[in-house]
């Protein structure tokens, strides 16, 4: 329903700058498509084609290194019917800049196809029915300030494709996009170097998808109301620093950052709030996360059976549950901020001289027997939690947690103040309370 | 219906005469304030640390007030003999329990209110404190909870004696509902069959009404996904608009049902006397 609205919006924004840009002269969008695909196929290698405002029809395939630029930007469509990729790149050195691009058909292939090198993607706005982007053996290819959104009614989110999908394309950029209600926003398989830098993920199953990665530098993003911030998977020598999850808290296997079988990875900078698990770490190792700012998540940081990692300096705060570990013993916690807990510091070195065990009760007895789940921070499950005490030793344990919160470089959500509301029904429930209370102890009624 | 509303303005009378009403008035608010303190610098808006605190708190201390408070006022009547009185009047059992339980309810209302008051004024005065939305999920859990383990009182009350008996089984209610819940479930399902566990567990959830009140309240927070993929179904149903009504509807049920135990519990009394 909204992309048929949508749809018509832009074609009605479309046909205005159509008769806008070409004046008394109209052509028909048949007319431009044979023009464009005929325009690039004369073009010589090292061309620049400039599109004149108006809806071209697709699929266009370019097979030789030209610009394709749209005259001014926003004002160019390329519209798909078929069930061919929209736009296909096949030749290295391409630029593309400026189009909008309509393919909003349910289907196999994507939107835009690249299997070459070197491809440029600029300010492009793709609305897909499939996957936006495919590079697929393309390397150092860049797509930058483009927005991608899903076209298409009705479609379950695991039947949806991905924004970007990298399979086999090394030293890839992608920076500045934004990705809205697809099924991975930015997913790269056996590529590496990649480079996403300052991207926006909303709504989406996962915001930054890596599997079987290498060297990966995942900085600056944000990710809200996805299933997974960033989900990185098989990995080694990636770098997650200084993004933004927050919100990933609908789905019960939402998580802010997960790491599984990650190894040699650096966590740092990053703000996590208000997802199910801020920071979920799985079979991996020699990873370092540092500096982050953990905040008002129903779990702070979860570590299953990972070992010889550094957590130091991160702030947890407000989260539901700070942590819960289960076989990960080994270990280096030290000097994070966990305000549930009441260190005590008599050196004055600001850390504090005990440590913050973290009990792995509840934990192992929901990895057993997943029912036992409701009983999350019930009374009574505290209470026991707190009988439970033994072998103490084996426990994860910050050794000297901070006494004050580390100062983070922080993005600060949407985080207002408690508003007049509350105020005025507080004033309200105070008065009648009061009013009741006065009532009856004066009239005899 | 006018005898059970005579009974009720008395009992809101006596109510607001008891000192207890006010050591436990004064509790609350002083709880709830230290609790805002604490939480000084934290914005709480669906489910966090803070308000996962504040619902705990609110079971710890809402249950044990509601339910001395509520078999107390019964038992007392048994005491001091206002029953015997009230007796020689045309007066059913079940306008006299009704009668109590708006009574009570009106007073831990006022108690309740008073806590939240002072809370919501004093956070949005200190500049910090709870959104509305979240804090009035927390109200609304807290008046449920007072109702319905208010109509638990009433079978204590019914059931006990004295004021010490009373006490005894208003604790034990207390400790077994509130503290004991996991522990004693964890023993007892972990000896039966795995796909035993969630049905059971589920089914006795709707027996206890802090927990069917906490997890309720977890839900509408925004925190049901933290209960796992075994309860998706549940967490879905009650976060749809009509989870609401049919949770009102559950507790109007187990409202009522605790009031019909107390009332055979109270004729049977009433034979024997």
């Amino acid at each position: 329903m909204i992309g048929g609205v949508c749809r018509w919006i832009a074609a009605v924004v479309l046909l205005a700058g159509l008769c806008l840009g070409l004046g008394p002269v109209s052509i028909t969008a048949a007319e431009l498509a044979d023009e464009l695909q005929e325009l690039v196929d004369r073009a010589l290698p090292g061309d620049t084609i400039q599109l004149e405002p108006g809806i071209y029809e697709g699929p266009l395939t370019i097979s030789k290194g030209i610009i394709l630029k749209a005259a001014r930007a926003g004002t160019v469509t390329l519209l798909n019917r078929s069930q061919e990729p929209a736009l296909k790149i096949e030749a290295s050195g391409v630029l593309v800049a400026g189009l909008h691009i309509i393919d909003e058909a349910v289907k196999e292939s994507p939107s835009v196809l690249v299997t070459s090198g070197g491809v440029r993607l600029e300010g492009l706005l793709i609305r897909t029915g499939s996957d936006g982007i495919v590079m697929r053996n393309a390397d150092e290819g860049e797509v930058s300030g483009t927005t991608i959104e899903w076209g298409a009614a009705d479609v379950r989110m695991a039947d949806k494709g991905n924004g970007i999908d990298l399979y086999n394309s090394h030293s890839v950029r992608l920076n500045g996009n934004a990705i809205r209600d697809v099924h991975d926003g930015i997913y790269l398989e056996n590529s590496d170097d990649t480079t996403v830098t300052g991207n926006r993920i909303e709504r989406s199953r996962y915001g930054v998808h890596c599997m079987y990665t290498r060297g990966t530098l995942i900085r600056d993003n944000e990710g809200l109301l996805n299933v997974t911030g960033a989900m990185v998977m098989a990995v080694r020598d990636v770098e997650i620093s200084t993004n933004t999850f927050m919100k990933q808290n609908e789905n019960v296997n939402s998580q802010g950052i997960l790491l599984y079988d990650a190894h040699d990875t650096l966590v740092a900078g990053n703000t996590v709030e208000g997802n199910r698990v801020g920071l979920y770490v799985e079979l991996s190792t020699g990873n370092r996360i540092e500096s982050n700012a953990i905040s008002y998540n129903f779990i702070g940081i979860q570590l299953l059976e990972s070992n010889d990692n550094r957590v130091s300096n991160n702030r947890f705060q407000g989260n539901v549950a700070d942590a819960q570990a289960r076989s990960s013993a080994d270990n280096d916690l030290n000097g994070n901020y966990w305000d549930t807990f009441q260190g005590i510091d008599a050196d004055g070195d600001g850390r504090s001289d005990i440590g913050y065990a973290i009990n792995p009760f509840f934990q192992s007895l929901t990895g057993k027997r997943p029912a036992f789940q409701l009983f999350f921070q019930s009374p009574g499950m505290m209470f026991l939690e707190g009988l439970y005490q033994s072998e103490r030793q084996s426990w994860t344990t910050d050794r000297a947690p901070l006494m004050a919160p580390p100062h983070l470089a922080e993005h600060v959500g949407e985080r207002g103040q408690s508003g007049s509301a509350t105020g005025l029904a507080g004033l309200l429930l105070l008065g009648g309370a009061g009013a009741m209370i006065l009532m009856t102890r004066r009239r005899s009624i | 219906m006018s005898s059970s509303f005579h009974v009720a303005v008395r009992e809101v009378k006596i109510g607001f005469r008891n000192p207890w009403a006010y050591s436990f008035m004064a509790l609350f608010a002083l709880f709830m304030l230290s609790l805002l303190l604490i939480n000084a610098q934290g914005y709480a808006t669906g489910y966090s640390g803070v308000t996962g605190t504040m619902l705990n708190l609110v079971l710890y201390l809402l249950p044990l007030m509601t339910l001395t408070l509520g078999s107390f006022s019964l038992t007392g009547d048994k005491e001091d003999g206002n029953w015997e009185l009230l007796s020689t009047y045309p007066l059913g059992t079940w306008a006299f329990l009704l009668g109590k339980y708006i009574g009570l309810a009106v007073v831990l209302l006022v108690i309740v209110a008073l806590g939240f008051g002072l809370t919501g004024l004093a956070g949005w005065i200190a500049g910090g404190g709870f959104d509305f939305p979240t804090y009035a999920k927390l109200l609304a859990f807290s008046v449920c909870l007072a109702l319905l383990f208010l109509a638990v009182s009433m079978v204590a009350g019914a059931l006990s004696r004295n004021r010490w008996q009373a006490l005894t089984v208003a604790v034990a209610v207390w400790f077994f509902t509130i503290i004991a819940w996991p522990p004693v479930l964890i023993a007892s399902l972990g000896m039966m069959p795995y796909l035993w566990i969630k049905p059971v567990l589920t089914a006795l959830t709707f027996l206890n009404p802090a927990e069917l009140t906490r997890l309720f309240t977890v839900v509408k927070l925004g925190g049901g996904s933290m209960l796992g993929p075994e309860y998706y179904d549940w967490i879905l149903w009650i976060r749809k608009p009509s989870g609401t009504p049919a949770f009102l509807l559950v507790a109007a049920l187990w409202t009522s049902i605790a009031l019909g135990i107390a009332h055979m519990l109270w004729e049977r009394g009433r034979r024997r006397v």
